[in-house]
């Protein structure tokens, strides 16, 4: 078995010292720069009275950004982030293709052509009592 | 006179072979010569660029129209980058078509490929800095592609855009990546790439006794050469700017606005092109680092030239290396031209 004298095991020492303390100001400096400020990530959207909203009609609610449709089945929103990289999808002939990479998607969400791999999400939409449309993106 | 970092750079002789436009394509020194116009002119921007979000693309708009000369400072700057990242890649082939990068010179080739990658990152976000509307989307699917890396995404992406929303939050992390934690890198790795050309016998030729032309060049000569591409150079930097503005587009303010087509920048058509394939982790990701893995590894995975081949434009004895580089350089260029 070899011995470790004392100028190796000092060096040894020092430079695991040094290495672990790098390590840890790299560490520091990491979760430092990861911090993310708490945002009012907006669960629900109040679109205001629901008459506003006629039967038949299709209307862009660009802060979501999502596509509220009233039909003779009520409400429905469906989602115009593209599931591919997260463009805004455009109403299209035939549906909605994305602006970034050229997924296209047919009315009712699903994509006809790809990169996307998944449909548009369809988003939950109630009225509440006071008579108001509200979209829950989230879920 | 005590021996300066300038006389390290440029010793009393060299041989001419060295210093032959020919030979060199004199990129790597166009190169040094575009990052001191982009350091100038990047801080006689700053003066007037405001990185917050709603006055971002105003302040850009007054530099280019109102400032006095502040449309040829913006356009020098911009041009300057995009012939940085032309010059850069000319280097690199020029590099490898010569068999230049072999030992000693493999630790180099690695702090030059080091100094490519931050050049393309520099571009991008200074790119971002317009924060007009045509930035919006090539942000978006540049953090949302960060997002895709399995384990580390989520952290690297809040590295990058520290919020939730790119085209609200990453600004102020653009801007302080662009004018310091990409900058200060450059500066230092660029001074040492510069030294390490000469602590490795300088720009590769073949060893004396196989030299064709045993001709020197003096120190003098070799400062009139550079001066003389400097001018070139600026000349044709000024001309570029006056007769072709850099882009420019309405203020990005709240929502980003719906477009048919969004284009990347041209540097990284050939990126969006690959993403309209597919999966973005594949695509967008694990190719695009393929490639720059197989340029790093190229002194390494192919056999050292021979020495008679140092620095001799396409020689035999690194033929695959030549192939491998060609084919990249071609799939980049023929995805750029496919994407319109």
């Amino acid at each position: 078995m070899s011995t470790l004298n004392r100028r190796d095991f000092l060096k040894l020492l020092t430079g695991g010292l040094l290495t672990l303390s790098g390590m840890l100001g790299l560490g520091a400096i990491l979760r430092f720069l990861s911090y993310t400020p708490e945002t009012v990530r907006r669960s629900q959207f109040d679109l205001g009275p629901a008459d506003r909203y006629p039967l038949g009609s299709r209307t862009l609610i660009a802060s979501i950004p999502a596509l509220l449709i009233h039909d003779e089945t009520g409400f429905r929103a469906l989602s115009l982030v593209c599931t591919h990289l997260g463009c805004t999808v455009e109403t299209a002939e035939g549906g909605f293709a994305c602006p970034c990479h050229g997924s296209r998607f047919d009315p009712s969400g699903q994509v006809t052509r790809g990169p996307a791999g998944a449909p548009l999400a369809w988003l939950r939409v109630e009225v509440n009592e006071a008579g108001n449309v509200i979209i829950y993106p989230e879920e | 006179m005590r021996p300066n970092f300038f006389h390290h750079l440029h010793p009393p002789t060299i041989p001419a072979e060295q210093a032959r436009w020919r030979h060199t394509l004199g990129a790597g020194g166009t190169a040094v010569f575009l990052v001191l116009v982009l350091l100038v002119t990047g801080i006689l921007e700053m003066f007037y660029y405001v990185p917050n979000p709603q006055e971002a693309a105003l302040s850009v708009q007054r530099i280019t129209y109102h400032v006095p000369y502040g449309w040829l400072i913006r356009n020098l700057h911009y041009w300057a980058a995009q012939l940085l990242l032309i010059f850069a890649s000319l280097h690199l082939l020029r590099v490898v078509f010569t068999a230049a990068y072999g030992p000693p010179r493999r630790f180099n080739y690695l702090l030059g490929m080091g100094l490519f990658v931050l050049a393309f990152l520099l571009d991008f976000t200074g790119y971002i800095l317009r924060w007009d509307v045509e930035v919006c989307w090539p942000l978006v699917t540049g953090t949302n592609l960060l997002k895709t890396i399995p384990l580390i995404g989520d952290f690297l992406f809040r590295l990058a855009v520290g919020g939730e929303n790119a085209c609200e939050s990453a600004l102020l992390r653009f801007y302080t990546w662009h004018i310091f934690a990409l900058t200060l890198p450059v500066v230092i790795l660029g001074v040492w790439h510069a030294f390490r050309v000469r602590r490795d016998g300088g720009i590769a030729v073949p060893p004396p006794a196989l030299r064709p032309n045993p001709e020197r060049i003096s120190r003098f000569e070799l400062v009139r050469r550079e001066v003389q591409a400097m001018l070139i150079v600026g000349a044709a930097l000024v001309v570029l700017s006056v007769l072709f503005p850099a882009p420019i587009a309405p203020a990005m303010i709240g929502q980003p606005v719906l477009t048919e087509e969004a284009r990347a920048p041209w540097f990284f058509l050939w990126v969006q092109q690959l993403l309209k394939w597919g999966d973005p982790f594949v695509f967008g990701v694990l190719i695009p680092f393929a490639i720059l893995l197989a340029l790093i590894l190229i002194p390494y995975i192919f056999p050292p030239p021979a020495p008679q081949d140092v620095g001799r434009w396409f020689p035999p004895s690194n033929r695959l290396a030549q192939v491998v580089i060609t084919l990249i350089a071609v799939f980049i260029l023929v995805l750029t031209l496919v994407n319109r």
